[in-house]
């Protein structure tokens, strides 16, 4: 269907090259996985086989790409390859173009000028197996990450083209929308489909994948079938499709919550919730939360989108007050203390370190948050060096942040509020986007705040991260807390450590 | 979150009519606002506008500028006070007696009712681009364009600019509580308050630019740019459409009569 020959492909203006001699045959009907971790070229060779490098993009390109064995140059630009060619990206939001997901499926089936009885049957068709009826009417910017993804998804799934690529568009969704889309995909494999998915976690594919491309500095390194690479050292570690409630009972037990008990009673809790509730409008986003967390603990809270985790932990800096309750972070009220006080006793990490990132120099960067507290000079410098330090930026002092690579973005993000020496530190889904390799990097960054005294707190519906790093785990449903238990595998000496001599 | 000039999934007899005829309608309003000079013509059409919206359902929609369109009218009228003298003059900005004998700045009727014509210029321009806007699917918006040959890049820029209004507005408040974060506090006085704008304007800008590339590619994948022409049955002509043209078609030929005699 798609054949690479010795493809060597460098982006304008770079110096290195981004694919390096691949040769590739995508063979029809196939399923090929392709993975890799980051700037391994994932994207670039899922942009080429697109025939996007050639038509939209530009650059430098040696050696030649065949579709249906004719240069793909020589079709007439995207105009005629996308009547074959179906890709979705990794970002759900600039997927969407219109103010409803119904027109967002139908303008793009009534570009190609399929008769009405066509399109209500494909649009039905294709709602009803993403399991997107239900947000037929909603506006884009109403809709969850996972919700957009869908939708994306779906209105490429609607247009039915020969061959169907997925760039890291499935990272977004929960574990039962990805077994729907396996389904999809494996029906679209039995029709005769060519399916090309990208991605730097597989695990969910690799039942239905003829192939896996893996990809190591813009090269293959090499292509096996899925069986062997789910044997071989995975590029991110496999994780079954457990259940959450199993997971939490095979790891966490009451027991050890008991017995960590006595320990707590001897200090101050950092936080203390009380009968905590918050509304948006109509919507009760938080019901009589009841919370206290300990200096040095590394928490978790868990929970679906939608559950109120994010809404939590804002009322531990001041971005929100209590619609009724209290929130005392360090004996200060959280109703009556404006939230430059309580930012310097909590620093919270979004999600997305590109919405804070405005300066032109890391450093710039950090000291932001510095002067904002009123730090400067000489102890700010001192602050700066120290937090790059800590989050393995050194070298980076003097880069322009919006130029490095999301895993250090999210650690500068880390970095620019940790240098403000807060002693609870909060990060909201501090791995979203990042590959294992990074992952890691972050979650070893955490330990050893911990180990330095900060109290942290992470947000996260990632089962894996919980499991192998939080000391606690607070799992949340709809605005409550339903559990709050001790992982016994990681409560480990450094916390017992940690709060028998009151590290902070 | 305050919606503004998003699409409304509603019932009303706005909704129902065809987009062409409100595009006319509204390009109408716009150019007859230009051309008359009358103040009472042009709140008669503020009027008519108000009543339309009323009986859709839709004021609310109206009301929500309201503010932003007085504050706006009020500065109009202070500049044509400052530039525009003509007419009798009704009073001064500062009186007589305050540093001179005579007043400082008179204010003139001239200059009243030019601020005033000028400021519902501005109300019924804006109210009607508003009613088309939160009455019009954005997808029967782009093919009534097309269908009146607009190029299609334009009318996608047009159309992708309203959809992503609100998820500026989104995203701009999750910038802001970012920043809150790490203790950023607005700035005082005029230059503080343009230098706290940075932090809030640079991440807000460079992710909307870093967007761009896939929003284009997607256009391209679903083959807006190849799309197959618009069949005009499929935009339905009923009543309320030719009402409407009437209308404005009815008072253009009252203003231009009324200019000639």
């Amino acid at each position: 269907m798609i054949e690479l020959k010795d493809v060597t492909y460098t982006y304008g203006v770079a110096e290195n090259s981004s694919l390096k001699n691949v040769n590739l045959k995508v063979r029809e009907g196939e399923l090929l996985l392709v993975t890799g971790h980051s700037a391994a070229g994932k994207t670039t060779l899922a942009l080429a086989l697109a025939g996007i490098l050639h038509h939209e993009i530009g650059g430098r390109i040696e050696g030649e790409i065949l579709f249906k064995n004719r240069n793909i140059r020589d079709f007439d630009g995207m105009k005629e390859l996308s009547r074959h060619i179906g890709m979705v990206f990794d970002d759900a939001e600039s997927q969407l173009i219109f103010t409803s997901v119904e027109e967002e499926i139908r303008s793009g089936l009534e570009n190609r000028g399929h008769s009405e009885k066509e399109i209500v049957r494909r649009l039905e068709e294709v709602m009803g197996s993403c399991e997107i009826s239900h947000l037929k009417n909603r506006a884009p910017h109403t809709l969850s990450g996972g919700q957009k993804q869908k939708v994306a998804l779906a209105a490429t799934l609607a247009l039915d083209t020969e061959v169907l690529i997925l760039d890291e568009a499935t990272a977004e969704l929960d574990s039962k929308a990805v077994k729907r889309i396996f389904s999809i995909l494996k029906r679209l494999k039995e029709a005769g489909k060519t399916i090309i998915i990208v991605d730097h976690n597989i695990e969910d594919f690799l039942e239905i994948g003829d192939r896996v491309v893996l990809l190591e500095k813009g090269k293959v390194k090499a292509i096996k079938s899925p069986a062997d690479f789910s044997v071989s050292p995975p590029v991110s570690r496999p994780f079954g499709p457990e259940p959450a409630e199993k997971v939490l009972n095979k790891t966490y037990d009451k027991e050890l919550q008991s017995e960590l008990q006595p320990l707590r009673q001897k200090s101050q809790p950092v936080i203390s919730v009380k009968k905590l509730t918050q509304r948006y409008g109509e919507v009760l986003a938080l019901d009589g939360i009841d919370l206290e967390i300990y200096p040095g603990e590394l928490v978790a809270i868990l929970g679906e989108n939608g559950s109120g985790k994010t809404t939590l932990v804002k009322h531990f800096n001041g971005l929100l007050r209590p619609y009724s309750g209290n929130v005392t972070i360090k004996g200060l009220e959280n109703s009556k203390v404006p939230i430059d006080e309580l930012v310097k006793h909590t620093g919270l990490v979004f999600q997305n370190p590109d919405n804070m990132l405005f300066e032109d120099t890391v450093e710039a960067e950090i000291a932001f948050g510095l002067n904002n507290i009123g730090v400067k000079g000489s102890e700010a410098a001192e602050a700066i060096t120290r937090s790059l330090e800590l989050v393995n930026l050194s070298e980076k002092q003097k880069s322009f942040p919006r130029h490095l690579s999301r895993g250090e973005r999210q650690r500068l993000a880390v970095a620019c509020v940790i240098a403000m020496r807060p002693e609870l530190i909060i990060l909201d889904e501090p791995t979203t986007g990042l590959d294992a390799d990074e992952s890691d990097r972050m979650m070893q960054l955490m330990r050893k705040l911990q180990q330095k005294g900060h109290t942290i707190v992470m947000v996260t519906h990632n089962l894996q991260l919980v499991k192998d790093h939080a000391e606690r785990v607070i799992h949340m449903q709809a605005g409550k807390i339903v559990e709050d238990t001790a992982n016994r595998e990681c409560a480990g000496k450094e916390y017992r450590e940690c709060i028998g001599s009151a590290c902070v | 979150m305050k919606e503004i000039m998003q699409y409304i999934n509603r019932d009303s007899f706005l909704h129902s009519m065809n987009p062409l005829s409100k595009i006319a309608a509204v390009a109408g309003i716009i150019v007859l606002s230009v051309f008359t000079t009358n103040s009472a013509v042009l709140a008669l059409m503020v009027l008519g506008i108000f009543l339309a919206s009323l009986k859709a359902g839709l004021q609310q929609e109206l009301l929500k500028q309201f503010k932003l369109l007085v504050f706006l009218s009020l500065s109009l009228i202070m500049l044509t006070i400052l530039t525009l003298k003509s007419g009798e003059t009704l009073a001064y900005l500062i009186p007589p007696g305050t540093f001179t004998t005579a007043g400082i700045v008179p204010i003139t009727t001239g200059a009243l009712d030019f601020g005033v014509v000028l400021s519902l210029r501005f109300f019924a321009m804006l109210f009607a681009f508003q009613l088309l806007v939160v009455t019009t699917k954005p997808s029967d918006l782009m093919k009534a364009l097309l269908a009146i040959h607009i190029p299609v890049d334009y009318v996608l820029m047009f159309v992708i600019a309203l959809r992503f209004i609100p998820s500026l507005q989104i995203e701009g408040q999750r910038i802001h509580e970012a920043q809150l974060a790490r203790g950023y506090k607005p700035g005082k006085g005029l230059r503080g308050k343009i230098m706290s704008v940075k932090p809030l304007l640079v991440p807000l800008v460079a992710n909307s630019l870093g967007r761009t590339q896939v929003l284009g590619l997607t256009m391209d994948m679903r083959g807006y740019r190849s799309r197959h022409s618009v069949e005009s049955n499929k935009l339905v002509w009923n009543k309320v459409d030719f009402a409407a043209i009437g209308c404005v078609a009815l008072m253009g030929a009252g203003i231009m009569l009324g200019s000639f005699m």
